[in-house]
Parts: C-alpha cells; sequence; structure tokens
C-alpha cells in the first residue's frame, strides 16, 4: 500500500474518500490488480498495457450517478470531483422519486424537479448549486441600482452552521446585519410573504370548500418549486388541485417592484432583486418565464420579479469572500413596509408548516372566530414521517381534513388516491424536499450526510419562533392588512389575482412517466 | 473468442458515469481543451471516451440522445495492420492493446483507423497514441470493462461477441422502435463495440460510409508510401528490436493472454 499512498499525496478530498469509501475492498483490488503481491504483472508478463502495470487506485465500488442537463439553471457538476458514489442517483430516485421513475428512451429533456437533494448528498461536494454570486456582487457594485434583498423563512436557521455555530440556531438578526454589511440598499423578510401566500390560498381553500369557485379538492400547497414541477411531469391531470397561490418569494418579488416601488418612489427598472432560499428550486422558479406579474402591471417589458437567487450557501461564501466577520456582526432589523411577520410566516420552513399556518387562518376566515389553541400546535402535522394527517372540527362547516406530505417519494401513494377519486382530504401540503424547507437543497452542508438530528435542531428553532411571536396569526399581520388596504383591495381579488397568482405547464410530454407508479 | 460490448443508445441518460470510470481507472487526467460531454465532447488523448450529445428530431418531436463514443476494437484493427511496429495489436480476446515503449509516433494508426479513433499526446514531451483499450486487465479477468459495470441503465452489455449479436438481432426484430441496423455487425469488417438505436445512426455522427471490407487490407499502403519510413529506419530497427523481444520472452511464458502471434497482421 506505501506505493498507493504516495500517489495520493495531493490529500484531495476525492482520494481521501476514494480511499476510505471502499478501503478493504480497494486494498484486494489494488493488490490483485498490480499483481504486487508476487512481484509479477499479473496476465501475462510484456502484453499488458503498462498503465496497468502501476498500482490503480479506482474505486471498487462504484455506482452510477445522475445526469444533470447543462442548462439546468439550478444545479451544476464538477466531474473532477466525482467518485461514481452513487448517493446522487440513490436520493433522486429513492427520495424524489424522479430518477428512473420515467421510462427510456428519453424524450427531449432531462428530468430534474431541482430539488438540489442531491447536493447535500453528494460526499465530494462534486454537485453544487449554479453559482451566482458574481452577478449580485456585480449589482451591489452598481451604485445607479437599488438592490433589495428578501430571505426565506429557512435560511436563518441555517447559516449559523457555515460560521461554526450551533445547528439550528436563529441568527435572523446578524443575517440581517451581513445582508447590510453587504451593501444591500433594503433587506426585506420572506416570511412577510408567507402570511401573504396563507392569506390568498386559505382564501382560495375557503371558496372551494364552500363552492364558491370551480375547482377540484382536494386543494394542494403550491410554494414548493420542485414539488410544483413533480407535479407538471408525472400527474398533468391534477394540475387543477394545485392552489393557484404564488410562492412567498414569487409573491413577494412581484410586490418589491410594483407596491414597494409605488411606495418608496423607486424606478422598477432599476431595482435589482434579490432572493436567498434554502432550495435550489428556486433559481428553477425565479426563471420561469410566467413569473413576470411586475412586468405586466408597470408595462416595463424587461423585468423579472426575481433576478437572483442565491442559495444559503452562497449566501455564506459571499459573507466569506468581503471578510465579514458574521459572528460578532451587531443584531440589525429588516427594513419596513414588507417584512413583518406572524409565527405562521414563520414556520413555513417546516414539514406542516404551511398547512398549520393555513388551517389557523382558514378557521378564521370560515369561522370569523380566533382558532383554539390545538391549532396553535397541531401536533399530528408536525415531525418527520413522510406523510401526516389531521382532521379538525370546523363549527358550523364540519370537518376539515388534511394531509402533509414531505419527499416526493411519499407523495406517490396519496396522489394515487386523488387520481383514483378516494382521498378524502381538503387540503394537501407537499414539500420535495424530506422535512421542509429547512433541509433544502440550498442548506449548509454538513460533515456528515443530512441527518435526522440536524432537520429536527433546525426545525423545532422554528417552532420556538412561532411560540415567541406575539402574533400567531396571518391575518394579523399589520403590513399586510395595510397592504391590501392601501393597494391590492380583498384577497383574492382583481389585482391579488394579478399579481399573487400563476398557472401551471403540464411537462408530461417531456417525459414518459412509467405506468407502474401512477 | 472475440469479447465485446452491445451499447444500446436509447438507454442512455447522458450522465457521464461511464467516462468519469474510464478516467478514474485509466488514470487519464481531466483535459481542459476537449470536453467529455455535451454537443462538443471529443476524443482526446486524455479522453479514452466521451458522451455526445445530440438534439435531434425523431417522428417529428425533438429528442434529446446520448452517444457514448470510444474505439470500435475492430476485428480487423486497421490501426495495428498500420502499426509496424506492433505497438497496437489484438489479443486473442479480441481488445485491440497498445503498448507505448513500441510505439515510434508515425501516427499511422490514427491514418488508418477509419473511425478516427487514436489519439496523439501533442501537449507532451515525449507524445505517444493513445486510445480506449477496453479496461484489457479487467476483460482478462472476467470482469466487465469499467464503463460497462458502472453504468446506471445498463445501456451497455459485455460478452461474446456472437451472443451480442444475437441479442441485438433479438432486440430490433421484437421492437419495432429500432432502426434495423447493427452498427458495427459490418462496419470496417465487423467490429467488437456494437450499438443499436432507435433514430438513424447517421444523426448521430456515426460514419456511414465505412466500407464492410476489413480496411486492414489496404493498409500496407500506407507504409509503402511514405518517405519517413527511410529516415525512421533507426526507429523501426529499435522497433523490430522490441518486437523480438517480446515475442520471445511471450512464447515463454504459458500464461500469456494476449495472441501475440496473430500480431496485428490478420487481415
Ligand atoms: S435536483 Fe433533485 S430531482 Fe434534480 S437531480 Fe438532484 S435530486 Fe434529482
Ligand atoms: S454523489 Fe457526487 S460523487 Fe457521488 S456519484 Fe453523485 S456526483 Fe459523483
Ligand atoms: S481501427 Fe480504430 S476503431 Fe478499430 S480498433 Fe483500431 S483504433 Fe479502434
Ligand atoms: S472500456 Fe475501459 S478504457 Fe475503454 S472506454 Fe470503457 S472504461 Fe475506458
Ligand atoms: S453511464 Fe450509461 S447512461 Fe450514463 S452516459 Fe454512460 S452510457 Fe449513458
Amino acid at each position: 500500500m506505501s506505493e498507493r499512498e504516495e500517489r495520493e499525496i495531493d490529500g484531495s478530498r476525492r482520494s481521501f474518500l476514494k480511499k476510505t469509501l471502499g478501503t478493504c475492498l480497494t486494498v484486494g483490488a489494488a493488490t490483485a490488480a498490480t499483481g504486487c503481491s508476487d512481484g509479477n504483472v499479473s496476465g501475462g508478463e510484456g502484453w499488458l498495457p503498462e498503465q496497468y502495470n502501476i498500482p490503480g487506485n479506482y474505486p471498487v465500488q462504484v455506482r452510477g450517478r445522475i445526469p444533470i442537463d447543462r442548462g439546468n439553471p439550478s444545479i451544476t457538476r464538477d466531474d473532477r470531483k466525482c467518485i461514481l458514489c452513487g448517493q446522487c442517483a440513490e436520493v433522486c430516485e429513492k427520495s424524489e422519486a424522479v430518477l428512473f421513475n420515467y421510462e427510456l428512451p428519453l424524450k427531449d429533456d432531462i428530468p430534474c424537479i431541482h430539488c438540489g437533494q442531491c447536493t447535500l448528498w453528494c460526499p465530494t461536494a462534486a454537485i453544487t448549486e449554479r453559482d451566482e454570486k458574481e452577478s449580485v456582487l456585480h449589482a451591489l457594485e452598481n451604485e445607479n441600482l437599488h438592490v433589495v434583498v428578501q430571505t426565506a423563512p429557512s435560511t436563518r436557521v441555517g447559516l449559523g452552521e457555515e460560521f461554526g455555530l450551533t445547528i439550528g440556531i436563529n441568527v435572523e438578526s446578524r443575517q440581517v446585519a451581513a445582508l447590510k454589511a453587504l451593501g444591500f440598499d433594503s433587506v426585506l423578510d420572506t416570511n412577510f410573504a408567507a402570511d401573504l401566500t396563507i392569506m390568498e390560498e386559505a382564501n382560495e381553500l375557503v371558496k372551494r370548500v364552500v363552492g364558491q369557485i370551480k375547482a377540484p379538492l382536494p386543494q394542494f400547497t403550491s410554494c414548493c418549486p420542485g414539488w410544483v414541477k413533480f407535479c407538471e411531469y408525472f400527474y398533468p391531470d391534477l394540475l387543477e388541485n394545485l392552489s393557484s397561490a404564488k410562492s412567498p418569494m414569487q409573491m413577494q418579488g412581484a410586490l418589491i417592484k410594483t407596491y414597494y416601488a409605488k411606495e418608496r418612489n423607486l424606478d422598477p427598472q432599476k431595482i435589482v432583486s434579490v432572493a436567498i432560499m434554502p432550495c435550489t428550486a428556486k433559481k428553477f422558479e425565479a426563471a420561469r418565464h410566467e413569473f413576470n406579474s411586475s412586468a405586466y402591471i408597470t408595462g416595463y417589458e424587461n423585468i423579472r420579479d426575481v433576478d437572483y437567487v442565491l442559495t444559503t450557501r452562497e449566501l455564506a461564501r459571499l459573507i466569506k469572500i468581503k471578510n465579514i466577520d458574521f459572528n460578532n456582526l451587531p443584531s440589525a432589523s429588516y427594513d419596513p413596509l414588507m417584512s413583518e411577520y406572524s409565527g405562521a410566516g414563520a414556520i413555513f420552513g417546516v414539514t406542516g408548516g404551511v398547512m398549520e399556518a393555513a388551517v389557523r387562518t382558514g378557521y378564521y376566515m370560515l369561522t370569523e372566530q380566533r382558532p383554539p389553541d390545538a391549532l396553535f400546535n397541531l401536533t399530528p402535522v408536525r415531525g418527520l414521517q413522510g406523510v401526516k394527517e389531521a382532521v379538525l372540527q370546523i363549527p358550523n362547516v364540519g370537518e376539515l381534513r388534511v394531509a402533509v406530505v414531505t419527499g416526493m417519494a411519499n407523495s406517490r401513494e396519496v396522489l394515487k388516491r386523488v387520481r383514483n377519486g378516494d382521498a378524502p382530504w381538503h387540503f394537501i401540503e407537499f414539500m420535495a424536499c424530506y422535512g421542509g424547507c429547512i433541509s433544502g437543497g440550498g442548506q449548509p452542508r454538513s460533515a456528515l450526510p443530512p441527518s435526522d438530528a440536524v432537520r429536527a435542531a433546525r426545525i423545532n428553532s422554528l417552532y420556538t419562533a412561532d411560540e415567541k411571536s406575539v402574533k400567531r396569526l396571518s391575518h394579523e399581520n399589520d403590513e399586510i392588512l395595510e397592504m391590501y388596504k392601501i393597494y391590492l383591495g380583498e384577497p383574492g381579488g382583481e389585482l391579488a389575482h394579478k399579481l399573487l397568482h400563476t398557472h401551471y405547464i403540464d411537462r408530461s410530454m417531456h417525459l414518459t412517466a412509467k405506468k407502474a407508479l401512477a | 473468442m472475440s469479447k465485446g460490448v452491445l451499447v444500446d443508445l436509447t438507454k442512455c441518460i447522458g450522465c457521464g458515469s461511464c467516462y468519469v470510470a474510464c478516467k478514474l481507472y485509466n488514470e487519464n487526467k481531466w483535459s481542459d481543451k476537449a470536453p467529455v460531454n455535451g454537443k462538443a465532447a471529443k476524443l482526446a488523448d486524455e479522453n479514452w471516451t466521451v458522451v455526445k450529445e445530440y438534439n435531434i428530431s425523431r417522428d417529428n418531436c425533438n429528442a434529446l440522445r446520448f452517444v457514448k463514443k470510444q474505439c470500435f476494437h475492430c476485428e480487423h484493427p486497421s490501426c495495428a495492420s498500420a502499426c509496424f511496429t506492433s505497438a497496437l495489436r489484438k489479443t486473442e480476446e479480441g481488445v485491440i492493446v497498445y503498448r507505448s515503449n513500441l510505439c515510434v509516433g508515425c501516427r499511422y494508426c490514427m491514418v488508418a483507423c477509419p473511425f478516427e479513433i487514436p489519439k496523439f499526446e501533442w501537449g507532451k514531451a515525449f507524445p505517444v497514441v493513445t486510445k480506449c483499450m477496453m479496461c484489457y486487465f479487467r476483460v482478462i479477468n472476467n470482469e466487465k470493462p469499467s464503463c460497462v459495470s458502472v453504468c446506471p441503465t445498463q445501456v451497455m452489455q459485455y460478452g461474446d461477441r456472437d451472443e451480442l449479436l444475437v441479442e441485438a438481432k433479438l432486440r430490433i426484430d421484437s421492437n419495432s422502435a429500432y432502426i434495423k441496423h447493427i452498427y458495427g455487425e459490418n462496419e470496417a469488417g465487423g467490429t467488437n463495440w456494437l450499438y443499436l438505436s432507435d433514430v438513424p445512426f447517421a444523426q448521430l455522427g456515426f460514419k456511414t460510409d465505412i466500407s464492410d471490407k476489413p480496411a486492414a487490407a489496404y493498409t500496407s499502403r500506407y507504409m509503402s508510401l511514405t518517405p519517413i519510413l527511410g529516415a525512421a529506419w533507426g526507429l523501426v530497427l529499435t522497433g523490430i528490436y522490441f518486437i523480438n523481444k517480446y515475442r520471445k520472452k511471450n512464447a515463454a511464458e504459458k500464461q500469456m493472454k494476449a495472441n501475440d502471434s496473430e500480431g496485428g497482421n490478420n487481415a
């Protein structure tokens, strides 16, 4: 083995992993391959091509990996770092139900829902998000531009890990301080739009339940772009079930270049809208061509609602590049107008969180009463199980049945029942990433593979934020109520529809879904 | 009995596991100049195999296809016929191997190969010719070549060429989606790597003007026509010296796997 070790003296992570992954097997194989046990070249002296006469460091347990389209807006791969461990393929197939869930040959696309779970599982970080921090730095340097940033509910409980802090620690105010230090002109909170999403989505649910709008039940949540694309690929017949409400990021983005620009007297064309997300699929979402409502409203054709999405990891890199001493930053607070949030908005990043937030406000909308205490700690939809269910009694309305699904592989059974018409639920929350956005594909990578302990720590941190909030109901958010009053009108109203709602695209022609899975 | 690989292009998802396996197994460096994937993928001295992307039209729909390229391992390898030092030669398993210390750098093989497979290490001080050697060490140990073993969708099947041909015929007969042609069955007199596809091979960058006659029959021409031969006589002698040396050694070697006596001149 001494020769082998010498050859790997570069100590790269790849060779280290190659060595540790298949140590025992490799030793045997290397010995056999080199024939060094008896000093002879095995396989006939003389005609063995000489590169086989030297000890190889080929990992013995090689497994195939996921394909990545070179044009994938969310993820990319450095082949040089790949050790063919097959982890990416495993998570994509087993947990996200994408890889091998379609028949071959391919059609015109390499199916991917951009969830980025593969970036978390890849042990060598060969797979990463498509890095856009340079573009953001560029925008920040341009003094003519007003660069607005929004931060998702989950990044605040992940970012600290990049700076050696306790897993799950909530670094909300330090994150704001870091963004200000980086030069963003305004720091807004996506939690605000999470509350807004609830206003629109709960309103839609109530209308579906009482039959005011003709759309099927159960209603599906639509805030996870990975799930939305999954549904578009594999369940185009159920797109009507998807809530037409945009995701919080896209609502916030649409409002930044309209409402915010108006209130702040800014030229929408000079605003650059950046989003810090725990998610790689958000890069894909921001690039969906239909997400330019602000262009539609303002008449400036070329503007986009969200210009750049950075993952939590990219933000950490930005902070490090700029030598900002994150751990010693003084706390700072979000800029007003679009940053207030309730505890309900705070838990959007957790599996079951959107559901819990929605039923709190849905209850209020149906009964005009404050929801009972049980809805402030809706234990049946909390936790890391793949599928969770709850039945709520709504006075004068009856039962409201809800389900929560995390990890797309867990969605198949539920969706099968919806397809067959034997689904008892009124409302189902889907999140592509197991555990919710707190373990999204853009969150920090710990030294170990993604684990439930890490997920639970981040989840608890968000539930604590909810508990500590004075307001825990989306419909009590004053900035939101004010915005409806002076700008949007009614939830589900005309302008709200133009800015905050969307439509979906049947993508089933891009793949042949496996019949057995339907 | 020739070993071969049946490549069913309809199953390829373009993941590139095969070229990574090839790089790792053969310890070839990554090249900045020659991409291993995408539309510009090209074989190079360090890329023994690449996966090239094609956007084509099939039944009036856009289709994305990938083609894994490497040496075809010809039944009658013109590269080996052209090589007068027998640096390139065919083993009894049908693998075309290459031994760099016999190579004099004449590059006749590169001219002779109908598929433009052998590449020259232009960037090196002491350049040699390189190409896929079908993971020869694995082959003689009854293992699949690295690229074959790692493919997640089993695009490639490794086995005896005769059996692979039977399997290939079965597949194209039982599924109308396939083009009714096994690329490599007759091309250049037959190759050990065989391809199936559901779009015309011409659209996937396969040469369709390749004669069914083994090109090796003509290759003596390359040698007699070249004036370099005279100038390089010294090198040739060196080559012959090596050949003889290895022939003697090999003759004594009972366990010898490669078929030495056939050399490259088995046309
Ligand atoms: S981003 Fe998600 S869907 Fe795409 S390859 Fe990675 S794991 Fe699979
Ligand atoms: S997880 Fe990373 S290292 Fe492992 S096969 Fe996939 S890309 Fe390669
Ligand atoms: S002639 Fe070309 S394709 Fe055939 S064995 Fe030689 S290098 Fe390979
Ligand atoms: S057979 Fe071996 S040398 Fe040839 S392309 Fe495959 S991995 Fe590379
Ligand atoms: S490993 Fe298989 S599926 Fe992947 S590119 Fe190579 S041949 Fe295609």
